[in-house]
């Protein structure tokens, strides 16, 4: 072995132009690797700690939709948004949970959609409404740092938001709202809008929090299930009419929601088909009692993260065996369309990767076979000299891998380099998007030990497919050849 | 004691859509020891019956035998064996490996096998044959740096470094002024008397012929002369020894 790797290193130095071509093109992926890997596992590490740590814990635990996925964020489906289904026998579920050893602890959630307004206003803000009992939910994520007021207490009508999200509100609104000051939610749920008023209790902070955080409203649950219209007899409501709309619009904001009445405009659905509610009494309710037993996920944290697939697949056993209908999944299927902007991204990436990759085959292969014939004097006085086959196949082998450590060491470095320089930079994320990817506001990736092994082991196997051709070709030489070198 | 033969060998080339016969029924045998020159005009068939003697080529028809074994039915592997433990190769153009010193290039053939010499009995060999051919002060530089003749030197070393008992040498003056081509040649006749190792070389010069104690004689790939030196003419022009493809020309 000693004399092939002299014999490599001496043929890479004497035949430099190729090397350097080959060699730039291994370090230059390399380069794209680590830099492209740490974007993406700083990203997907970030998501995933952001996500685990604030909203979706270890497991997440909804009903199934009957057309679409469904996540922390509702249902996506072909069509658009779908209804988010109630989680049946949440009772059982919670019992099931609390039976399990990996599990630390839960909290359930509603999630809604909104627009936020405020009285005699046009004006109005998208609100993405995640109904929680605050008790349970802050044991479990308590990362939110409270920059104003106070959490909401359990019992306690009203929402939170995060500092960006009342900046946001206020320029939207072109007001100058604070904590104390009340807002309008109207909830758009399937069965109608619904209107409620409810005052700011607080303001939070996250750690390396996004704009895409900003549009979350903590809001008691109580409220959220009325504005979802998971109300207990909800299939009584009573249409409003067009004028007691305008007459509502009319009217004051103390008048409309002193007494925290909820208004609602139509109804057509129970909130729980199927599943009977506890003691729902028979006889005709308020339409603004909340079905208290209505959730829509249970987030669950575990006391070692890294048992969430098995946990997983041990819940989704108990349900199929139990026939109830609903589904655990990761983070990930928590994280819904946050997570798959960045599996898109990684795809996107892999595929770049690879045309990168086939293109750099490319290229070394031909200027591998150039070299082949430049050596066919050299190789045909080897062969004839005594040098089995396998000779001259390790021969261009080391060579090949020698180049491809050399020149994959010094990408490694220009890799870690430039990931460094980057950082220093502070780069900050214009978008919802680019802060998704940064996993904050400011870029800070970071190149791992994982990632580095990987791209360089790519490029040894890419460096490998190229070197196949023209080696097939260097073990066709005849030793004859070596008589006809001039 | 016969250590190459050559029976009824034949060697045809595809050139484009028509054959070319290079080698019309060659028949002769070389005695261990000889000094035996190949001669004749280019195109005569010297290099393709070397190359079929060297086993990097082989014979379209007819039996080409190296120390008693047929080389026809071995696979290319035992071929290249063969060629490692039982001959070595000194080429017109020299073929040093461009990226190895005067040492290294002496010491790649026994690289590629298994080598019954210890490390400091390989090492003293090396070195042997490096002053043998007058290259002590020269060992480690590259081919580059070295003159024809030097290179040739170097080639010849090398050529005899596994301990081969056949040498093969295709022109190996061809590339050389006539006084470094007398040198060299004088330097292989010494060390096939010294160690009574088998040269065969090919020449179209008449002048290097007469150095060699055995000559086969070729024109237009067939033999016209196979004699030796203080012995009767084997095989005279024309004679059926090599025509006739009996092989019984060549017996000394």
């Amino acid at each position: 072995m000693p004399v092939l790797i002299r014999i490599a290193f001496r043929n890479l130095l004497e035949h430099r132009s190729k090397t350097l071509i080959i060699g730039t093109l291994l370090a230059l992926g390399v380069v794209i690797l680590i830099v492209g890997n740490a974007f993406m596992d700083t990203a997907e590490r970030g998501v995933k700690e952001g996500f685990t740590a604030n909203f979706t814990g270890d497991v997440f635990i909804s009903g199934k939709a009957t057309n679409g996925t469904v996540s922390l964020f509702g249902v996506q489906a072909a069509g658009g948004q779908e209804t988010t289904p109630t989680l049946p026998y949440y009772d059982r579920i919670v019992e099931k949970l609390s039976s399990m050893p990996q599990v630390e602890d839960k909290a359930s959630q509603i999630t809604g959609f909104g627009m936020a307004t405020i009285a005699n206003s046009d004006d109005q803000t998208f609100a993405l409404l995640f109904g929680i009992e605050p008790g349970e939910y802050r044991r479990i994520f308590d990362q939110a740092k409270i920059v104003d007021g106070h959490f909401l207490e359990p019992g306690e009508e009203g929402i939170v938001i995060t500092k960006g999200a009342l900046e946001r509100v206020n320029k939207q609104l072109k007001q100058e709202l604070k904590v104390g000051d009340r807002i309008m939610l109207t909830g758009m749920g399937s069965m109608g809008f619904k209107i409620r008023s409810v005052p700011i209790v607080g303001l939070v902070e996250y750690k390396n929090g996004s704009e895409a955080s900003d549009f979350i409203t903590y809001v008691d649950v109580n409220t959220a299930r009325i504005l979802q219209g998971l109300t207990l007899g909800n299939d009584a409501d009573t249409p409003v009419s067009e004028s007691q709309k305008a007459l509502l619009a009319q009217s004051s904001e103390d008048e409309m929601f002193g007494g925290g009445e909820v208004v609602e405009t139509s109804s057509t659905a129970p909130s729980r088909p199927a599943e009977p509610v506890a003691a729902a009494p028979a006889a005709p309710v308020a339409q603004s009692v909340a079905d208290t037993g209505a959730w829509q996920f249970i987030l669950v944290k575990l006391k070692h993260p890294s048992q969430a697939p098995r946990v997983v697949a041990e819940l989704n056993q108990w349900f199929a065996t139990e026939g109830i209908d609903a589904q655990a999944g990761g983070w990930k299927m928590a994280a819904g369309p946050f997570s798959q902007s960045i599996d898109v991204v990684r795809i996107i990436f892999n595929i770049a990767i690879i045309i990168v990759s086939i293109v750099a085959i490319i290229i070394m292969t031909n200027t591998l076979v150039i070299s082949v014939i430049e050596r066919t004097g050299e190789i045909g006085t080897m062969r004839a000299l005594g040098a089995q086959r396998g000779f001259v196949r390790k021969m261009f082998l080391v060579e090949t891998l020698t180049i491809a450590v050399v020149f994959g060491a010094i990408g490694t470095v220009l890799g870690v380099g430039i990931i460094g320089i980057l950082n220093l930079a502070h780069i900050e994320a214009g978008n919802a998007f680019l802060q998704i990817l940064f996993a904050g506001k400011i870029l800070h990736a970071s190149a791992s030990i994982g990632s580095i092994i990987s791209s360089l082991v790519l490029v040894i196997v890419v460096a490998i497919l190229a070197h196949i051709y023209p080696v097939s070709l260097a073990l066709k030489i005849e030793p004859v050849r070596a008589m006809q070198t001039e | 004691m016969v250590i190459v033969e050559l029976q009824d060998v034949h060697k045809v080339y595809p050139l484009g859509k028509v054959e070319v016969e290079a080698v019309k029924g060659v028949s002769f045998s070389i005695e261990k020891g000889d000094f035996i020159s190949i001669a004749g005009p280019s195109g005569s068939g010297k290099t393709t019956i070397l190359n079929m003697i060297g086993c990097v080529d082989r014979p379209t028809q007819g039996t080409v035998i190296i120390n008693g074994q047929p080389t026809k039915e071995l696979s290319d592997r035992a071929l290249t064996t063969l060629r490692h433990d039982t001959l070595g190769f000194i080429f017109q153009s020299f073929n040093l490996i461009p990226v190895l010193d005067v040492r290294e290039n002496v010491e790649f053939p026994l690289l590629l096998g298994k080598s019954r010499m210890g490390k400091s009995e390989k090492d003293e060999w090396i070195d042997y044959l490096i002053e043998e051919v007058g290259l002590t002060q020269w060992r480690d530089h590259r081919s580059n740096e070295l003159s024809g003749g030097q290179r040739q030197r170097v080639a010849i070393a090398r050529a005899l470094v596994t301990k081969p008992h056949i040498v093969l040498a295709d022109e190996p003056t061809a590339n050389l002024d006539s006084k470094t081509g007398e040198q060299i040649l004088e330097l292989m006749k010494k060390i096939n008397r010294e160690m009574q190792t088998t040269f065969i070389f090919s020449t179209h010069d008449a002048k290097i012929v007469n150095i060699a104690d055995h000559v086969v004689r070729l024109q237009d790939g067939l033999v016209t002369e196979n004699i030796r030196k203080g012995e009767d003419v084997l095989v005279g022009a024309g004679a059926g020894g090599a025509a006739d493809g009996t092989g019984e020309g060549g017996r000394a």
